[in-house]
């Protein structure tokens, strides 16, 4: 009994001081984004401002170009999230279905995953300078669907190998062509293991920074490197950097919780079931 | 509807007869165009002059890979890579481990909880490096102020431009941030382990820490390794932190490997040189994947 106990007190004390770690930075950073700017150095600090303002939020938005690269990743990770999800759902319903390129081919894909981003990232720089798509929306939208195609390519992978193939077997021997079995059995079958490999890929553009950093500048810059203007000693603009940070977790958080019953399968693409 | 044999039907049959190659054709030829072009072309460039401050493209021999390997920075941002990678990946395995069995449990508030611990998941490095900047940040952040009220002396210490402090603050986002990928991968594992090996174990009277030495560990060996292997190999590409929070300094004393090849390539228009520097780069990561992943595969997880 006595060791139950203190087991609970020894597993409390480990969630509670760890939730404790996990939210005082981003408290903190709420807190930065409503405060005004005179209670920034006040000692002891302003721990809730008496007169929240939302004032960082607009310049944050619109002095500082926070609104244009929020609209510009909402484009780039869209497009790059239905271009990942559609090729990479076909791509791996013909590994999974028909072993297409046996596992040369799927090992490939997962090759991608692990390469070093720089490695890749400064010759598309170069050849993107050189065929006119750097900072254009369209070479961060491909430079990204390529980026999570290993992601997407592995959690279907592992999505359709467990799903029964008789249903698409049935429809052939109705009559149905390849396409149609795909299109009308396999894909509705399979339509939450997309969503969910969807939303994973939507947040991994949507909070990616390296590539969008280099292959970007002034049209189709994203919000992570909006940041960029709050670094070093170009003014202490912390209000409107945590501003701009609210506007950009929020929605990815309430896009990982809704999907974080498929979350172990996204960490290790789709090597564990979860 | 049979007699003509249109030229439809004769598409649609050749369609279905290369089905399995139709289907992996766009992704393939995209990770062709994006991926493995872009390196062949680097293979180019490597033994080029390509400097955005040096006109013209003559060949060089192998002058970029021996300025590279010459520059102590180099060696010293790989160093730094190697370090922070340990640490940081020894720290957030032991955490997620320690969160994974207070978690296995069911109990009430368990799921609320879960939802909790894995939002740093979600949220950009670059915002992470940023909260915890404003945290600790010389004078604005409270912590030297908490600090000094808990120890009763006053604490000045410059968290992001002194080190060894300025390691200490990139550890501590990058803990925050990381620390639930193994609590969730391992949690898995934990889930997974048959609750009859604790019940058998329970009746020959092996219970607390031996059972976990005995059968816990054990069982939850592969997904240990797989966890670790994932985090290693996003760890060594460490930057986005870096970038925001101390900018590589002071001087050069956080760079990292990316760090490094990042200011070599687009701050100091050294692309051929940090071109070099990449492929060295890539491959110790290549030569670092194969060994964890032969191991991974030995272990062979469910």
């Amino acid at each position: 009994m006595s060791l139950i106990t203190r087991a609970n007190i020894a597993r409390t004390l480990l969630l509670g001081f760890f939730l404790l770690f996990t939210f005082v930075p981003l408290y903190w950073m709420f807190i930065t984004s409503i405060k005004p700017s005179d209670d920034y150095l006040a000692v002891p600090p302003v721990w809730f401002p008496a007169e929240p303002t939302m004032l960082h939020y607009t310049a944050a938005l619109f002095a500082y170009r926070g609104l244009d690269g929020l609209i510009n990743s909402v484009i780039i990770s869209a497009a790059a999230t239905l271009l990942s999800t559609v090729l990479g759902t076909l791509m791996a319903y013909s590994l999974a279905r028909f072993n297409t390129g046996g596992q040369h081919l799927s090992f490939w894909v997962l090759s991608q995953r692990f390469l070093p981003p720089i490695a890749i990232v400064l010759p598309i720089f170069l050849i993107y300078r050189a065929v006119g798509l750097h900072d254009t929306h369209f070479g961060l939208i491909i430079a990204y669907t390529v980026f999570t195609l290993p992601v997407t390519v592995w959690m279907m992978f592992a999505y359709f190998r467990q799903m029964p193939k008789s249903l698409e077997e049935a429809a052939l021997v109705d009559g149905c062509t390849r396409w149609q079995s795909l299109w009308r059995v396999a894909i509705p079958l399979a339509m939450p293991g997309i969503v969910a490999a969807a939303v994973f890929a939507f947040i991994a553009c949507w909070t990616e920074f390296f590539f969008a950093l280099i292959l970007t500048s002034q049209t189709a810059f994203t919000l992570p490197t909006v940041f960029r203007a709050f670094l070093g000693f170009q003014g202490a603009q912390y209000g409107e950097a945590s501003a701009l940070a609210m506007v950009s977790l929020v929605p990815s958080i309430i896009l990982g919780i809704l999907v974080q019953r498929h979350l172990v399968r996204g960490l290790t693409l789709g090597a564990v079931r979860g | 509807m049979s007699a003509p044999a249109t030229r439809f039907d004769a598409l649609s049959e050749w369609s279905d007869r290369h089905f399995k190659w139709l289907l992996v054709a766009p992704a393939v030829l995209l990770i062709l165009a994006l991926s493995v072009y872009p390196l062949l072309f680097s293979v180019w460039v490597l033994f080029v002059n390509y400097d955005f401050t040096v006109p013209g493209h003559g060949f060089v021999g192998l002058r970029n890979f021996t300025r590279v390997l010459a520059d102590p920075v180099a060696r010293w941002s790989l160093w730094v890579t190697i370090l922070l990678s340990t640490i940081n990946v020894t720290i957030e395995f032991l955490l997620g481990l320690a969160l994974a069995l207070a978690m296995v449990k069911s109990f009430r508030g368990r799921g609320l909880i879960m939802s909790l611990l894995i939002i740093p998941l979600f949220i950009s490095p670059v915002i992470v490096g940023q909260a915890w900047a404003l945290l600790l940040q010389r004078p604005f952040g409270p912590t030297n102020y908490v600090l000094s009220q808990i120890l009763g002396f006053e604490v000045t210490i410059g968290w992001l431009t002194q080190a060894p402090w300025n390691f200490i603050a990139l550890v501590l986002a990058d803990v925050w941030q990381w620390t639930p990928f193994m609590f969730v991968i391992l949690l898995a594992g934990l889930t997974a382990i048959p609750p009859n090996l604790y019940e058998a174990a329970e009746l020959d009277g092996v219970d607390g820490w031996r059972a976990f030495w005995w059968i816990t560990l054990p069982q939850l060996g592969p997904m240990i390794m797989l966890a670790i292997t994932f985090r290693i190999l996003d760890a060594v590409r460490l930057f986005d932190t870096i970038f925001v929070m101390t900018g590589g300094g002071p001087g050069t004393n956080t760079y990292s490997s990316s760090f490094y090849l990042y200011t070599l390539g687009f701050t100091q228009f050294h692309l051929s040189e940090a071109t070099a520097g990449a492929w060295m780069f890539l491959v110790i990561t290549a030569i670092l994947i194969t060994f964890l992943v032969r191991r991974l595969l030995k272990a062979e997880p469910t």
